[in-house]
């Protein structure tokens, strides 16, 4: 029997080529519901999303990110508010926070491939730059960038499986043995 | 060597884009995988090489070209190591043959 949810989860890849072609209003507005409605640790909901379509901020990200190989006609930046957090008394190097991150990214990236769209997730920007680009306020911390468009038929990014996995190679049950190394 | 060549090769906007990539790759590398730092020199050289085609001499633009051509390949290569290391091979040849036609010593360079 299909199922829609975990089609999307096996057929989601990173996109690292995109075209010029855009995202519309109401196709972008999912997505970034779709990334409201990740969990947050406590519920403290301190994720912030920050759209950048104009050209000329996203060409000054584009520079002072080498991890980002694509040019996207949108760019979500996945923020943590740690003025939400120390509201909560969390601090701010809490391992809570890039988890959540990951959440609502992992979100956006499904919903995107469910509307059609493609998604390449970026961390390797610096962050002391972004802000500064972007104007920030000082509580934002920015995790990862979403770049989000269309898929280019034809990509030199596609990258060769390492390695077939199943979820049996990544899984234990219950107690490792007693020679395994373990404490 | 063959005297300067000084045609305004690249813009002052195009040197800040590498200076961007330069020092946010620095800041980058602090936590990165080491082989990321190959990784970023090899993305500078691409965009360096796209920067100066349209202004690049006979003697510099097959590097340029190979360059533009093959480092994007080579991002996808890195747990490939034989290929990344061909790929290594093949730009350190064409840099080299590059300097010797440059340099007015064309018959010492492979074709």
């Amino acid at each position: 029997m299909s199922n829609a949810v975990l089609d999307a989860i096996r057929k989601r890849r990173v996109v690292r080529e995109m075209t010029d072609e855009p995202v519309t209003q109401a196709q972008l507005e999912q997505i970034l519901e779709a990334g409201r409605w990740a969990p947050t640790g406590g519920n403290m909901r301190q994720n912030r999303f920050v759209v950048v379509q104009d050209e000329k901020i996203k060409g000054l990200i584009y520079q002072v990110a080498p991890g980002m190989f694509q040019r996207p006609p949108v760019i979500i930046l996945i923020c943590t508010d740690l003025g939400v957090a120390r509201a909560h008394q969390i601090s701010d190097d809490s391992l809570t926070f890039p988890m959540d991150v990951g959440k609502a990214a992992q979100n956006m990236a499904l919903a995107a491939h469910s509307l059609g769209l493609a998604t390449g997730p970026v961390t390797s920007f610096s962050q002391s730059a972004v802000s500064r680009i972007l104007n920030l306020p000082e509580s934002f911390v920015p995790h990862m960038f979403i770049c989000l468009g269309h898929a280019a038929e034809v990509s030199q990014f596609n990258v060769r499986p390492w390695q077939r996995i199943t979820w049996r190679d990544l899984t234990y049950y219950d107690r490792f043995p007693s020679d395994s190394g373990g404490g | 060597m063959s005297e300067e060549t000084s045609n305004g090769i690249i813009s002052e906007d195009q040197a800040v884009e590498l200076l961007a990539l330069f020092v946010s790759s620095a800041q980058l590398l602090m936590h990165e995988p080491a082989h990321y730092g190959p990784l970023r020199l090899l993305t500078a050289t691409e965009r360096l090489s796209a920067m100066m085609l349209e202004k690049a001499t006979e003697e510099t633009r097959p590097f340029l070209e190979l360059a533009i051509e093959r480092i994007p390949q080579m991002h996808v290569q890195m747990s490939d190591v034989p290929a990344y290391k061909a790929g290594l091979e093949e730009l350190n040849a064409a840099i080299g043959d590059c300097l010797v036609r440059r340099a007015g010593l064309e018959e010492g360079a492979s074709q």
